[in-house]
């Protein structure tokens, strides 16, 4: 069973110079760039098989988030395939769609919805989400704004954890919060990773992807450069 | 076929994705009125405070008359729609630049952001729209079935607003300052609709512009029957309808022509 299926993919975007039309008069009057079509992958290859832990490593512009999007769905290739079978839940930038006026309970909501889990599951699951985060109740009803960035942490963590997925997508997550907390995450992704869920893990934290990954891809300016045992990949990224 | 069609259907009308429309609206609902304690209230105060000054101007200083109905009764007629109108564009212009977080992360058609938006400026539609009934009652203007006949022109001036909406959602994302030029366009737009005045004060000249312009075919039929005890024009309200439709066919192609490249270029 293959869950992700990358055949000759390639991405190109346009990078816009200037984010306003007054800058853009200015630019073309001044014979400046505006617009630079960026080649982000380059004929792009991979099967990831159901269950696989794969670490994506590279410098900063190397691809890593492109990639993560195309998984996701939210940008389309340029050329070649992207197969996703799948539930995919991204674990990345936690809380994107918290909003800090509104309380904890109502953020657990609002975020699980929009991660695409029902309703009626989410009010079934409330205490456990809680219960996991482990903040406590009176502050559950108080909005999140006040809550220091560990517990915001926390509580993005929780409803992210019940989406019950079978891709996940985790984009350096564990660089924040406290030590106590991220073993807790590992356990958990652990957990995720005996019950056969695939994980596409990007960090930069390497004795994480080490202890973790089963396999990793090393990318660098868009190309893969590595795919295969973890050892490997990390030393060529090393000494590259 | 059949499948087809109801696949079609499904897509049109966003079923799979109700409940999150639901969530994000009263995410924006909720959010508002909590930062400020008068929150329901600056809804009402807004329109309330711009149709007393205007009135003001308007029937004591210029002395509008003649309009059938009390001026502040028939100003606040036009303002109510107009005032839904500039905020739905002015929120739904900002709403995926303002949740670009998203945009990166999660996959869901993104015009869910922009109708949210624009569901939750109805909620204050409705609260501004109580404050209309009360005056109605105050100037003692006869209450017709005829009224009900607001909620179909309603729909449609939504409708309106909705295909304009996706387009400079879209495009502010691309050029920051869309927002801005759009105020500009949306003040001569303003004096270009019969809001503070009527048609018949527009030198006959130039009245065509009313038949072209959706918002005013939209307050015209408004007021034809809230205060007219009458239908509306169809013949005009079919031109808007019209223009409803071609706004929201291109800009519908544009958007979903965009949409891949949103995450790209946030």
């Amino acid at each position: 069973m293959n869950d992700i299926i990358f055949e000759n993919v390639n991405k190109y975007f346009f990078f816009q110079h200037q984010k306003t039309l007054k800058e853009l008069v200015q630019a073309v009057f001044r014979r400046q760039k505006t617009l630079e079509r960026i080649h982000a992958l380059k004929n792009v290859n991979f099967t990831i098989k159901k269950g696989e832990t794969v670490g994506i490593i590279g410098k900063n512009g190397a691809g890593k988030s492109t990639l993560l999007k195309l998984i996701a769905g939210v940008s389309f290739p340029t050329s070649g395939e992207v197969d996703v079978r799948g539930r995919v839940a991204p674990l990345i930038e936690l809380g994107a769609g918290f909003h800090p006026e509104l309380t904890g309970k109502e953020n657990i909501f609002l975020n699980g919805v929009i991660l695409g889990i029902e309703e009626k599951y989410l009010i079934e699951k409330f205490k456990e989400i809680v219960d996991f985060s482990e903040i406590e109740m009176k502050f559950i009803y108080t909005p999140v704004k006040y809550y220091s960035s560990g517990m915001y942490m926390r509580l993005a963590f929780a409803v992210a954890v019940f989406t019950q997925p079978e891709i996940l997508l985790v984009d350096e997550i564990l660089a924040v919060g406290d030590t106590a907390f991220q073993e807790k995450c590992l356990r958990k992704m652990d957990e995720f990773k005996k019950k056969g869920v695939t994980i596409i893990f990007v960090s930069h934290a390497l004795e994480t992807v080490k202890s973790f990954c089963s396999r990793v891809i090393y990318l660098r300016n868009g190309e893969i450069i590595f795919d295969g045992k973890v050892e490997e990949g990390i030393n060529k990224y090393i000494y590259d | 076929m059949m499948v087809k069609l109801r696949k079609e259907l499904i897509n049109i009308f966003m079923i799979k994705y109700w409940s999150l429309i639901k969530k994000l609206t009263l995410r924006e609902i909720k959010a508002r009125y909590k930062q400020s304690f008068l929150g329901f209230f600056w809804v009402i105060l807004n329109p309330l405070f711009q149709m007393a000054i205007m009135s003001f101007v308007f029937s004591t200083i210029l002395k509008l008359t003649n309009l059938g109905v009390p001026y502040p009764v028939f100003l606040y007629a036009g303002l109510l729609p107009w005032t839904f109108f500039a905020n739905s564009l002015g929120s739904a212009t900002n709403s995926l630049v303002g949740n670009s977080a998203l945009l990166k992360k999660i996959y869901f058609p993104r015009e869910v952001l922009v109708l949210s938006t624009l569901l939750a400026k109805v909620f204050d539609f409705c609260l501004a729209f109580i404050v209309f009934i009360i005056l109605m009652f105050i100037f003692k203007i006869p209450m017709t079935l005829y009224m009900l006949l607001f909620i179909p022109i309603f729909f449609l001036q939504f409708f309106f607003t909705y295909g304009l909406s996706l387009l400079l959602a879209a495009l502010n994302l691309f050029y920051r300052d869309v927002q801005y030029l759009f105020d500009l366009v949306l003040t001569l737009w303003f004096y270009l609709t019969p809001i503070i005045y009527a048609t018949e004060f527009f030198p006959e000249k130039y009245r065509w512009i009313f038949k072209l312009n959706p918002m005013s075919v939209f307050i015209n039929a408004y007021r034809q029957v809230l205060f007219g005890g009458n239908f509306p024009k169809w013949e005009s309200l079919g031109v808007g309808l019209l223009l409803s439709l071609i706004i929201y066919f291109i800009s519908y192609r544009i958007f979903k022509k965009l949409e891949g490249t949103f995450a790209d270029v946030v």
